[in-house]
């Protein structure tokens, strides 16, 4: 069944000097899932995600994203995927309808088309009233969900969100997911990142890295039954304490 | 059909004018160039503090400081017959020159022999002192000329045997060696090196750090769209401030293009493209906008320094002048007082344009070459 998994990719690395970032990595995520994107800080995850974005070249591995090669046909990848940053990345100067229409433009949309998406945007973000708002001055939690939809205003069929709901409010948070769960529905698949580990719960698939590795993948349901936890949160401890003794191991 | 480049400098235009500073230093700066700049940077040395010491006290010296103090450039502070007092007025810098009057002045001005002054000069600001003596000078020998000629008619017949040879210079493209002229065109080459070169290299680095610039990077936006984009606003407000420098220049000064205004705007496109690829280089070697702008101080300290705009290249040491063969502000300086002072023609200032052709060619090469989309 190649043709339902959007990503694949064998043996990734990325090195940056003498320091392995990405440590030969293999997985795949399936057309339509949540796939959630588990570690510690510093474990390479970003570096990972940027390599699929198109962003970054591997040092070493290979793979494709929606068909694409990571490596020959990043321009075709960016294409075809939306990415939210961990940093903020509108541009505060700008009202909301100028941002939407801005990153609409960019994607190709027609203007009949960015005027379109403009008012279902916010209409199902109910912020209609702040359409004329610069995004600078909008509250935090109000921001993140507007860069979601923005970095799905081409309806591209793959999303990387890259730690979408740091410092964001539990009852906001809700909402992001509600909003997740919508894009899902629509066909969406979503590659997320997260350090909250009840959001790993809401993921059809975690992978956890540690050290640049992925230590282990699967439904959160399947690791908690193996490790014999309650939660994912036991999970992560269990398997990111576990890793990098491992590591030790093999290098001595 | 790709509109991305629609957008995109709809929305640099929009950030412009909404940026609280730039647009009003768009309209500052011509302003500020040519109304107030020229007075400022002039090499006209005026008010020169005099002293003179006359030990004479005879008909002929006080004509002598007559002659100097109408001449306008000095300014009388005293005058007094002990040179010790009228040294302590140098030592207090209230003094830049000290004119001495010898005691048998009127007579031996009239004997035709070696004149019995002394001129001593305050050189703290070298420029003051060498151009101060330099009127001290010439005022002592259009006084000698008025005093043999029409003075006391009883020496006449001792003077007449002096032939004198009476030099008077014609300044061609200056005539009345209006500084102000002459600062004019240069003005505009550092406004414009200003705004073309830096200001876009600050804005790159700022979406930079905004962390913006990676949001474009995962679109499929092109780099070369993105940053033409970027480039475009910059370029057309320098082609702004060039047109109203040449329109106040006119109105207040009465000051007009010599040459060609094509050949104007066209050295300007030039100096623009190579001011963009050294912009792109800063941008990409900085990550934050304090490296961008220390980077970007340094050049514009030795640029504007080794340009000829004050200080004349030919004068300079050979390996001073051989740096200034990189720096464009160099050429486009060159080029600019050429064609506005003396009407030179393409077929004049080709070097010029050679030159930062060449250079341009260069720092485009190297922004496009050292510029990565991905890492």
């Amino acid at each position: 069944m190649e043709c339902d998994k959007i990503i694949k990719v064998t043996g990734l690395t990325k090195r940056f000097g003498n320091f392995t970032a990405v440590d030969h990595i293999t997985f795949d995520v399936r057309k339509g899932e949540i796939f959630g994107f588990l570690g510690a800080n510093g474990a390479g995850k970003t570096t990972a995600m940027k390599i699929l974005c198109g962003l970054s070249l591997p040092t070493e591995g290979s793979g494709t994203v929606d068909g694409y090669d990571i490596r020959t046909q990043q321009e075709l990848i960016k294409r075809n995927i939306g990415y939210m940053s961990q940093k903020f990345s509108l541009y505060p100067d700008l009202k909301v309808w100028e941002n939407i229409r801005l990153f609409g433009g960019i994607y190709g949309l027609g203007f009949k088309e960015i005027k379109q998406r403009t008012a279902e945007m916010l209409q199902s973000l109910g912020m209609e009233d702040l359409r004329n708002e610069p995004v600078g001055s909008l509250p935090l939690g109000w921001k993140q969900k507007l860069a979601f939809s923005i970095a799905m205003v081409h309806k591209p069929p793959l999303v990387f969100l890259d730690e979408p709901t740091g410092g964001v409010d539990p009852e906001t948070r809700r909402m992001f997911w509600e909003m997740i769960y919508r894009a899902v529905g629509e066909g969406t698949t979503v590659f997320v990142t997260t350090h909250y580990m009840d959001e790993a719960e809401y993921c059809d698939r975690v992978s956890i890295m540690v050290d640049g590795v992925i230590a282990d993948l699967d439904a959160p349901d399947a690791l908690k039954d193996k490790y014999g936890v309650p939660d994912m949160d036991s999970v992560f401890r269990t398997v990111a304490a576990r890793r990098p003794a491992g590591k030790e191991a093999a290098g001595a | 059909m790709s509109w991305t480049w629609f957008f995109l400098l709809e929305k640099e235009f929009k950030q412009f004018f909404r940026d609280p500073g730039l647009p009003k230093m768009a309209i500052a700066f011509p302003v500020l160039m040519m109304l107030v700049f020229p007075f400022a940077v002039s090499m006209e040395i005026r008010n020169i503090n005099l002293v003179v010491v006359d030990c004479s006290r005879s008909e002929a010296s006080s004509l002598l400081i007559r002659t100097c103090t109408s001449s306008g450039y000095f300014h009388l502070v005293d005058v007094c017959d002990d040179p010790a007092y009228a040294q302590r007025l140098m030592d207090r810098n209230e003094a830049d020159a000290i004119l001495t009057v010898n005691a048998d002045f009127e007579k031996e001005l009239g004997n035709g022999s070696s004149l019995p002054v002394g001129i001593k000069v305050n050189t703290v600001n070298g420029t003051k002192g060498s151009i101060g003596s330099g009127y001290l000078t010439s005022c002592i020998r259009m006084f000698v000329a008025q005093y043999t000629a029409g003075g006391a008619g009883a020496q006449t017949s001792v003077s007449t045997s002096s032939p004198s040879i009476d030099v008077s210079p014609k300044y061609y493209y200056n005539t009345y060696l209006d500084y102000k002229v002459f600062m004019v065109p240069a003005l505009i080459v550092i406004a414009i090196t200003m705004l073309t070169g830096f200001f876009p290299a600050l804005n790159i680095v700022g979406e930079k750090e905004t962390g913006t610039i990676e949001q474009i990077n995962v679109t499929p936006v092109r780099r070369s769209t993105f940053i033409l984009c970027k480039l475009i606003p910059y370029w057309l407000v320098a082609f702004f401030v060039l047109t109203a420098c040449l329109i106040i220049a006119r109105l207040m000064f009465g000051y007009f293009c010599h040459g060609s205004l094509w050949n104007i705007y066209l050295f300007t496109a030039l100096h623009i493209t190579v001011m963009a690829g050294l912009g792109l280089l800063i941008s990409n070697f900085s990550s934050n906008a304090q490296q961008a702008m220390f980077i970007t101080w340094f050049f514009t300290m030795v640029f504007m320094l080794v340009s000829g705009i004050f200080t004349p290249i030919a004068s300079m040491p050979r390996w001073a002048q051989a740096i200034t063969w990189l720096n464009p502000m160099r050429y486009y300086n060159d080029a600019m007082r050429c064609i506005f002072l003396k009407g030179s023609t393409l077929t004049e200032v080709w070097y010029d344009a050679l030159g930062l052709l060449a250079i341009g060619a260069a720092t485009i090469t190297g922004a496009i070459l050292t510029y990565r989309k991905t890492s």
